[in-house]
């Protein structure tokens, strides 16, 4: 057990920031790329944005082994429950299934070997409304009215998003999709900036962070060629 | 009593016949490709004809509610224990007839004290070349493969003919609106084929035409379309595909 890595010093890749906010059509979810193990970089195109089911999305900071996992096992979940009973899985079955996941997970994760802290973000079609949870690391849920971030860099962006949801023109909520795929950019540029372990290590070739939405006709990511506009736009509004 | 080869085979002749009898009022499901996908599709008058399996593996299914029902489940289950052990990738319709269902079809209908399946099973797949592959499955574990469509129902006579028929056009070709409105064409002639084979005590109350079915039964259909940015790619037909083709037929 003393060869346990203190909690919160754990040597395994991590390190992550991922973003997710209501805008008008519902939710935009967002994330950067690279894998890390203490300063060493591992990966630099991890997509942190995984599709669970056609109204779903996770996003995912911490050990990538068992967010990839919870990943693929909640997408059995939620699919095999369509197609069986021929009807999507409730929104509260969904969150708890989700919860159920990470409890399992309990022991690994307060030993600081495998913690996970994810992000759900949903379109329901039955009420017609899209959602956002944030779940802590023992599994409790906590639904999301306006925006959430988790990971290394999250704590930097939330005062922004904050200040653009407060302050801002309108609220997030209220924006549309445009304005906010340029927001979930700028932030992720934000955390990149104050971050140092965000920043893009291969300076000659363009490596972009992932971007999302989850509305009424299912999740869609943003091309390279419409994240390429989007870096542009972010930039030159800056 | 089934000591004697010439006693099993008897059995397995008397089940045929009972399987056969047991299906004569199956109404027909037609799978035929168009230019973004395949269609598949049907009338009944009950629903619960056409299924998904997997992300790019759809079913149709005509017999016994509980049969098709438990063999729909059977394919679930293999499907999603493959996807998730392996890739979805893995996840072929060749290979859930071919190891899956095909042997135990078989197997269960040679076992004569066991009660046959009363199903044929229509599994459509559209690959990940966005190449569509269409098999058919009889009662008995014998399985076909066919590249342009095809179509299964309860009397033989009007299978082989809408088979025959489809082979006739080029649905590769047309739209989704287009190959809908064809396949119902169809779907209507071979009631004719059909009505024509049935014995009097087999009767029951078939809509007289293509209005009425779409009154009195439900038409199910779906299709798998390359077009979708989602994983899974079947969707089932959308409100207002149906409207149209109601309106192009009326």
């Amino acid at each position: 057990m003393d060869k346990l890595p203190a909690n919160g010093k754990s040597t395994v890749p991590q390190g992550t920031t991922v973003l997710a906010f209501h805008y008008e059509d519902g939710v935009i979810v967002a994330g950067d790329r690279r894998i890390l193990a203490g300063s060493n970089l591992m990966f630099e195109r991890c997509e942190k944005i995984i599709p669970i089911d056609t109204y779903s999305l996770m996003a995912v900071a911490g050990v990538p082994a068992i967010a990839f996992e919870i990943s693929r096992i909640l997408s059995q979940y939620f699919e095999y429950y369509r197609r069986t009973q021929v009807r999507p899985m409730s929104l509260e079955g969904k969150i708890r299934t989700f919860s159920k996941l990470l409890k399992e997970n309990l022991t690994a994760s307060t030993s600081g070997l495998t913690r996970v802290s994810p992000i759900f973000a949903t379109f329901d079609i039955e009420t017609g409304k899209p959602s956002i949870f944030y779940y802590d690391m023992l599994g409790a849920e906590f639904q999301v009215l306006s925006f959430t971030a988790t990971g290394a860099g999250a704590g930097h962006i939330r005062d922004v998003l904050e200040r653009e949801n407060q302050w801002g023109p309108k609220p997030l909520a209220q924006r549309c999709e445009k304005d906010a795929a340029v927001i979930a950019m700028k932030l992720l540029n934000v955390a990149a900036q104050m971050d140092n372990q965000e920043k893009n290590a291969l300076g000659d070739v363009q490596i972009y962070p992932i971007l999302a939405k989850v509305t009424e006709n299912g999740y869609q990511f943003w091309s390279d060629d419409q994240m390429t506009l989007l870096e542009s736009m972010a930039r030159g509004e800056r | 009593m089934f000591e004697e080869p010439y006693r099993w085979m008897e059995a397995v002749a008397t089940r045929h016949n009972y399987v056969q009898e047991k299906l004569k009022m199956g109404q027909p499901v037609l799978a035929v490709p168009y230019n973004e996908g395949l269609l598949i599709f049907g009338f009944a008058p009950q629903p619960g004809k056409i299924y998904e399996i997997y992300d790019r593996i759809a079913l149709g299914g005509v017999g016994h509610p509980a049969d098709v029902e438990r063999l729909r489940m059977n394919l679930l289950d293999m499907a999603h224990l493959e996807g998730f052990n392996r890739s979805a990738q893995d996840v072929t319709s060749a290979r859930l007839l071919q190891f899956g269902i095909a042997p135990a079809l078989k197997q269960n209908f040679e076992e004569i004290q066991r009660a046959p399946y009363i199903i044929r099973l229509l599994l459509v797949e559209l690959n990940e070349e966005g190449k569509p592959n269409f098999f058919r499955m009889n009662y008995d574990g014998h399985w076909e493969t066919f590249k342009n469509g095809t179509a299964i129902a309860g009397d033989e006579n009007v299978m082989d003919w809408l088979q025959r028929e489809i082979q006739k056009q080029p649905f590769a070709t047309y739209s989704l609106d287009q190959a809908l409105q064809e396949a119902t064409k169809l779907w209507d002639e071979s009631r004719k084929i059909q009505s024509d084979n049935n014995d009097s005590d087999l009767d029951i109350d078939l809509p007289e035409t293509l209005q009425e079915a779409f009154d009195q039964w439900y038409l199910e259909g779906a299709v798998l379309t390359e077009k979708s940015t989602s994983k899974a790619i079947y969707r089932p037909l959308a409100e207002d595909e149906i409207n149209r083709l109601k309106s192009s037929i009326g």
